[in-house]
């Protein structure tokens, strides 16, 4: 081994309290951004998850206008399935509702629900709503109605068994009004699934409105979600007259995204500040460092050391607080990504973080707080190299 | 050569017209009283500080011409050096730290054998694998020796050697340093104020304010030998 890496290994082994500073100087600038990875990305994810699973699926297709009139759910369903990457396909139709409950005698009424068509043999393979069905069960059968938990208490506390009835304005301006036992109360984590909505069956819906055939909204369900861009291009290819609009669920959960994208990215560069300031720390303590061993350096001059011996003597110990200090901080930064995950790591009951191990940024992150580590210890290095030797040995 | 420091006021003559020269294998004593220039004349003859004008040519080379690197280069190959306190490093072993002119030199080759034989000479043979702060004083000169002779130098300079060690241990290291100058045909440039701790000796040069004299009689100025 060189001696100058083994002087390097030396003088940080009998320096611990230093060496540890530093070490924990750059593991916490590291952990910060994997905590900060962990929550603000994971909460980016869980979002669009939720939007996903819940409202968008992978690829949504509807209509430019209107409802989709062009050609009937089964058809474009079965048409979807076809493609090697979906996994499934669902109608959905959707308007709004008048709801009341009669409870002990007394009539509670709520105005402008969202009210859901849902195939529920379709819908439970590419959504994850009934899943937030959390009393009772999910759409089965025509006067089946799942109503939001929202809509449940300002209803009064409607309850599983308990009879409504929904009136709805259909296409011709008429009152439609049919009575719906509630089958399920829905209730999301976060909010983003339909707990201000009731979900009923989409022929129920159909018939009320008087739209047969008509389907608001396609949502489909990739076994491969990369290749979203791919089904959005081989549909829209493939029915070039039609008024489709197909998006992915980035362009769909834009609107809901955008402002935290930019939040992301400011709480990122807050992260970079803070292992900015970790490499001003190990400035500090390679300074220290430096001082503590300016005898040892005029020494080491005096009997031939030239000053690149000792540029790289102190770089060398950069190079080791920086390695150290990314292992031990990915270490940590992992182990905090592991625990979140394991335990689906959620805020005051909110919507559970959705954890990934984005390996490269992981890697990024390392190499980033090695090379700060290394940089912060040029300045160190170079004072020492100004050392004459007969001033550094007069130093005690 | 000259050497003053400072400017104006302020100005220090420490070396005033210092010349002279040494016969390789010589023992030789720069004896004076403290704040004479001692130490700044061997600071100079080791490259380790600059004349304010003059030359030091060692083995023919005039060394006010070299660059910062060669001078270190010149410094670890033709030079070892002995200093008051060892001045060893302390997060190595007294072997790594004899071995360490040969590491900045880069000639591994037989270095550790050298290095061990050496240690073995002054006395540490059973010394050499504990950690340079974990030896006495006396011990860790003797180490200090081994460094300065591990290059096999021109010349060895020795600042005070003996000037942190009782009397006992001192008599030890200076006889060390005679035997291994006479063993290995070494040339030896020592600085003390105690010239009588030394015994006889090829050669003395006292110095006072800052003036070079040859022997132990100071008003006689010394003379220029090429």
């Amino acid at each position: 081994m060189d001696y100058r890496i083994h002087l390097a290994n030396r003088m940080l082994a009998n320096k611990k309290g230093s060496l540890l500073g530093a070490i924990m100087a750059v593991s916490i600038g590291i952990l910060v951004i994997h905590v900060n990875f962990v929550i603000f990305q994971g909460l980016y994810d869980a979002i669009i998850r939720d939007l996903s699973g819940y409202r968008f699926g992978d690829v949504l297709v509807t209509n430019r206008e209107d409802v989709i009139t062009e050609k009937s759910d089964v058809f474009l369903v079965n048409w979807l399935e076809r493609i090697p990457y979906v996994e499934a396909a669902a109608p959905r139709l959707s308007s709004s509702a008048s709801i009341n409950v009669t409870k002990s005698g007394k009539t509670i009424q709520d105005f402008g629900v969202p009210i859901v068509g849902i195939d529920p043999f379709h819908d439970i393979r590419v959504s994850t709503v009934h899943e937030t069905v959390k009393d009772g069960q999910y759409v089965f059968s025509r006067n089946s109605i799942v109503v939001g938990s929202t809509i449940a208490r300002d209803l009064g506390g409607v309850n599983v068994g308990d009879n409504l009835k929904v009136k709805i304005v259909n296409r011709h301006g008429e009152d439609a009004i049919k009575r719906f036992i509630v089958t399920g109360i829905a209730s999301s984590p976060g909010g983003q699934g339909f707990d201000n909505s009731v979900v009923i069956h989409i022929d129920t819906l159909r018939d009320m409105l008087d739209r047969q055939k008509e389907t608001g909204q396609i949502l489909v369900k990739l076994n491969d979600p990369t290749k979203a861009n791919e089904v959005k291009d081989l549909f829209l290819r493939s029915f070039p007259n039609d008024d489709f609009k197909v998006e992915t669920i980035e362009e769909s959960a834009e609107q809901t995204l955008s402002g935290f994208r930019s939040g992301i990215a400011m709480i990122n560069m807050i992260g970079y500040f803070g292992m900015m300031s970790s490499a001003f720390a190990v400035v500090t303590i390679q300074m220290m460092l430096v001082s503590s061993k300016t005898r040892e350096i005029g020494i080491m001059r005096a009997i031939g050391a030239k000053r690149k011996d000792i540029l790289v003597i102190f770089l060398f110990q950069g190079m080791i607080i920086g390695v150290i200090g990314a292992g031990v901080g990915t270490g940590f930064g992992l182990s905090y990504t592991f625990y979140a995950k394991e335990t689906k790591m959620s805020f005051q009951g909110s919507l559970p973080l959705q954890v990934s191990y984005d390996w490269s940024k992981i890697i990024q992150t390392a190499i980033m707080a090695f090379g700060l580590a290394v940089i912060a210890s040029i300045y160190p290095a170079i004072k020492a190299t100004k050392l004459q030797p007969v001033e550094a040995m007069r130093s005690v | 050569m000259n050497k003053i420091y400072g400017e104006g006021d302020t100005k220090v003559h420490a070396l005033v017209d210092v010349s002279f020269s040494v016969k390789k294998g010589e023992f030789v004593l720069v004896v004076g009283s403290s704040g004479s220039g001692k130490s700044t004349l061997l600071n100079m003859i080791g490259l380790l500080d600059r004349p304010t004008n003059g030359q030091v040519s060692i083995d023919g080379t005039n060394t006010t011409t070299l660059s910062d690197d060669q001078i270190s280069s010149f410094r670890n190959s033709k030079l070892g050096f002995i200093f008051q306190s060892s001045n060893l490093l302390t997060d190595l072993t007294v072997l790594e730290n004899t071995l360490l002119p040969r590491n900045i030199q880069h000639t591994d080759q037989n270095a550790m054998n050298e290095a061990i034989n050496l240690l073995k000479a002054v006395g540490l043979g059973d010394q050499m694998n504990k950690r340079a702060n974990k030896i006495s004083g006396g011990q860790a000169q003797r180490a200090a020796i081994a460094r300065g002779l591990v290059n096999k130098p021109s010349i060895v300079l020795a600042d005070e050697p003996t000037g942190n060690l009782d009397s006992v241990t001192a008599e030890t290291i200076i006889q060390l340093m005679k035997s291994m100058a006479e063993k290995l045909g070494q040339t030896f440039i020592v600085v003390t104020h105690d010239r009588h701790q030394f015994g006889e000796v090829d050669r003395i040069i006292t110095i006072r304010d800052g003036r070079a004299f040859e022997g132990e009689d100071p008003p006689r100025k010394m003379e220029i030998k090429v």
